[in-house]
C-alpha cells in the first residue's frame, strides 16, 4: 500500500465507526424530528403507504395559537420556573459553597463536605422521585407528619403550587454540581495573586469582590448555560414524581412532549413541534446569556 | 483579641453552613434506609421521622425475590460496562483521526458532534424509537446499546479529540519514521498515552448510562431487559402504599451507585468538571 494510501485507509478505519453511530443515532433523527413536526404522520408504516403527507406549520399553530388549554404555555411557564432556580438559587448557593471550601476558611472536612453535597448527583433522578414523591408528595410523607404536628387535622393536597416541591427537590439534586464547577476553577486562580492582596491589607470581602468574583465571570456564564440546557432537558424526575399532575399543573415540555407522543392516541408531528421548539428555545437562551457575559466582562476591562 | 474572636466567630458560621448543606444533601437518603427497616403496618402508625422500634429485616428479601433485583443489576452491569467500552473505543479512534490525520473533512466531521453536545435526548427520541421500532430492534439489547453508544460519542470525541491535540507531534513523527502505520501509532502511543481522559471518559459515560431511563423505558417493555432505574420505576408503581418494601427497593437501587462514587468519588467529580468546562 503506498503512503498516501495507508493514510485514508487508517483514517476512515479510526474514524468511520465513530461517525456512522453517530450519524444514525443523533444527526438522522434530529433531521428527521424536524420533518416529522411538519406532516400528519401518526403512526403505520412511513414509506410507502399513505400515512404521511406535509401540512406544513400546523402543528406549530396549534400549539402556540390555537390551543385553548394552553397547555404549552403551562409547560413553558414550569420549565422558566426551573431555570430560575438554577440560574438564580443552585449557580449562587454552589459559588458560596465553592468559595468556602476553596479559601481554607475552615481547617478540616474540606472533602469529606464536597463529596457529601456533591452526591445527589450521582444518583438516577428516578430514585430520587421515588424517594421524594413518598418524603413531600403524598398522604403518609413526612412533610404531612410534620404539618399534621401543628395541625393535627390538616388534609394533604395537590392543589396549591404543586411545582414548589419540584423546585425544591431540583435545587437539592443539583446545587452540589455548580459547587464543584467553582471549585475546580477557583482553585486555578493564583494563589500568589491573593496573597499579594491580603498583605497589601486588602479584606477577604475585597478579595472576593475584586479577585474571585472577576474571575469566575466567564465559570458563571458557562454554568448558566449548562443550567438551561439542563432544565430543559429535565424529564425522569417529575415523570417519577407528580407525572405532570394535577391536571398538568407541573407539566413540563419533555413531559408534554412524551404525552403526545406515548400516551393516549399518538401526535407524533405535535410532538415532534415541540422538542423542535425545546431546542430552539435552548439555542436562543443560551445566545442571551452569552451576550449578558459578555457585557460584564466588557465592564472588566 | 477582637480579630481573633471575630474570626472564632466567623469559622463557626462558616462550618454551620457546610453542615447544615451536608445534613440537608445527606438526610433524604439516610431517611430512606432507616424507613426500609419498618414494616410499612409501623411505618404507618409511628413517626416517620423516627427509628424503627424493633427494626423489620423482611423486606428486603421479598424485594429482592419478587422484584428480580438480581436481573436488573446484571442488565445495568451489561449495558453499562458494553457501552463505556465502545464509547472509550470509538471516541479515542476518532479524536486521534480528527486531531493528528490531515484530512479536511475532519473539521465538519469534528463539528458535527460538537453540535450533538447541544442537542437533547427529547430532540431526537421519537425518531428514535420509530426506528429501533421499524429494524425489529425493539425490546433487544442492540436496540438499546446502539442508541446508549451514539448519545455518549458527542461529548466523548470531543474530549478525546482536545487531548490528542496537546500530544507532541514529534513523538508520532518518531514512531512513523521507526515504520508504524497509523493504526500502529494509535494501538501502541496514541491509545495509552489517552488513559487519563479515558479514565474520564470512563466515568461520565458509566454514571450516565447506568441513571439512563426515558430510552430504556421506551425501548422495552416487560422486566427481561430492563436496568435498574426503569425497572425499580415499575416496581415502585406496583408496590404502591406497601411504603416499607418500596423504601427496601429504592435502597437496594441506590446500593451499588453509592458504592462506585465512594471509590471514585474524586475521579467522578474530575470527569464532571471536564465535561462541563467545554461551555
Amino acid at each position: 500500500m503506498t503512503i498516501k494510501g495507508e493514510k485514508k485507509f487508517s483514517y476512515a478505519v479510526l474514524v468511520l465507526p465513530a461517525v456512522l453511530i453517530y450519524l444514525v443515532v443523533v444527526a438522522f433523527p434530529t433531521i428527521f424530528s424536524i420533518m416529522l413536526s411538519l406532516t400528519d404522520y401518526n403512526g403505520g408504516k412511513i414509506f410507502g403507504a399513505d400515512n404521511l403527507h406535509f401540512v406544513g406549520f400546523r402543528s406549530y399553530e396549534w400549539m402556540l395559537f390555537n390551543d385553548p388549554s394552553k397547555a404549552f404555555y403551562t409547560a413553558l411557564r414550569n420549565n422558566m420556573y426551573i431555570v430560575a432556580v438554577s440560574v438564580f438559587g443552585q449557580i449562587p448557593l454552589g459559588f458560596i459553597l465553592a468559595y468556602i471550601l476553596t479559601r481554607k476558611l475552615i481547617k478540616r472536612g474540606g472533602g469529606f463536605f464536597q463529596t457529601m453535597i456533591f452526591l445527589p448527583n450521582v444518583i438516577s433522578p428516578v430514585i430520587i422521585g421515588v424517594l421524594f414523591k413518598n418524603f413531600v408528595y403524598n398522604r403518609d410523607s413526612v412533610y404531612m407528619e410534620i404539618v399534621r404536628f401543628f395541625d393535627p387535622s390538616a388534609e394533604f393536597t395537590l392543589n396549591n403550587t404543586p411545582m414548589i416541591p419540584v423546585l425544591v427537590v431540583i435545587l437539592w439534586m443539583f446545587t452540589g454540581f455548580y459547587m464543584i464547577i467553582f471549585l475546580a476553577n477557583m482553585q486555578r486562580i493564583d494563589p500568589s495573586i491573593i496573597e499579594a492582596a491580603r498583605i497589601d491589607g486588602a479584606s477577604e470581602s475585597r478579595v472576593l469582590w475584586h479577585i474571585i468574583l472577576p474571575a469566575m465571570t466567564n465559570v458563571i456564564v458557562t454554568s448558566s448555560i449548562l443550567a438551561i440546557s439542563g432544565s430543559l432537558r429535565t424529564f425522569d424526575l417529575i415523570y417519577v414524581m407528580t407525572s405532570g399532575g394535577p391536571a398538568g399543573q407541573t407539566r413540563v415540555l419533555s413531559i408534554y412532549m412524551y404525552e403526545q407522543a406515548f400516551q393516549g392516541s399518538a401526535n407524533y408531528p405535535m410532538a415532534n413541534a415541540i422538542s423542535t421548539v425545546m431546542v430552539l428555545i435552548s439555542i436562543a437562551l443560551i445566545i442571551i446569556t452569552r451576550a449578558v457575559g459578555n457585557i460584564f466582562n466588557d465592564k472588566e476591562v | 483579641m477582637m480579630e481573633k474572636a471575630l474570626s472564632i466567630f466567623s469559622k463557626v458560621i462558616l462550618y454551620t453552613i457546610l453542615i447544615i448543606f451536608t445534613v440537608l444533601a445527606i438526610y433524604p437518603i439516610i431517611w430512606l434506609f432507616i424507613q426500609s427497616f419498618k414494616s410499612t403496618q409501623s411505618y404507618l402508625t409511628t413517626n416517620k421521622l423516627a427509628l424503627p422500634v424493633e427494626w423489620f429485616f423482611d423486606n428486603y428479601p421479598f424485594v429482592w425475590t419478587h422484584g428480580g433485583f438480581s436481573v436488573f443489576i446484571v442488565n445495568s452491569v451489561i449495558y453499562t460496562l458494553i457501552t463505556v467500552f465502545f464509547v472509550v473505543l470509538l471516541a479515542n479512534m476518532a479524536g486521534f483521526g480528527f486531531a493528528k490525520i490531515n484530512f479536511k473533512i475532519s473539521k465538519w466531521l469534528h463539528g458535527l458532534f460538537i453540535i450533538g453536545i447541544l442537542l437533547t435526548i427529547q430532540s431526537i427520541l421519537i425518531p428514535l424509537f420509530l426506528m429501533v421500532n421499524s429494524v425489529g430492534l425493539l425490546n433487544t439489547r442492540l436496540g438499546i446499546l446502539i442508541p446508549y453508544i451514539g448519545l455518549g460519542l458527542p461529548m466523548a470525541v470531543y474530549l478525546c479529540t482536545d487531548f490528542v491535540k496537546h500530544i507532541p507531534d514529534e513523538l508520532l513523527e518518531s514512531a512513523r519514521i521507526d515504520g508504524a502505520g497509523y493504526l500502529r501509532t494509535f494501538i501502541s502511543i496514541v491509545f495509552p498515552m489517552c488513559a487519563p481522559v479515558s479514565v474520564t471518559l470512563a466515568i461520565i459515560t458509566f454514571t450516565g448510562t447506568w441513571n439512563e431511563f426515558i430510552l430504556m423505558n421506551l425501548l422495552t417493555s416487560g422486566d427481561r431487559l430492563k436496568s435498574i432505574p426503569a425497572a425499580v420505576g415499575r416496581f415502585a408503581g406496583s408496590l404502591g402504599t406497601d411504603y416499607g418494601r418500596l423504601f427496601a427497593a429504592l435502597s437496594i437501587s441506590l446500593i451499588p451507585i453509592l458504592i462506585f462514587y465512594m471509590i471514585f468519588r474524586n475521579q467522578i467529580t474530575k470527569g464532571v468538571t471536564a465535561g462541563a468546562v467545554k461551555g
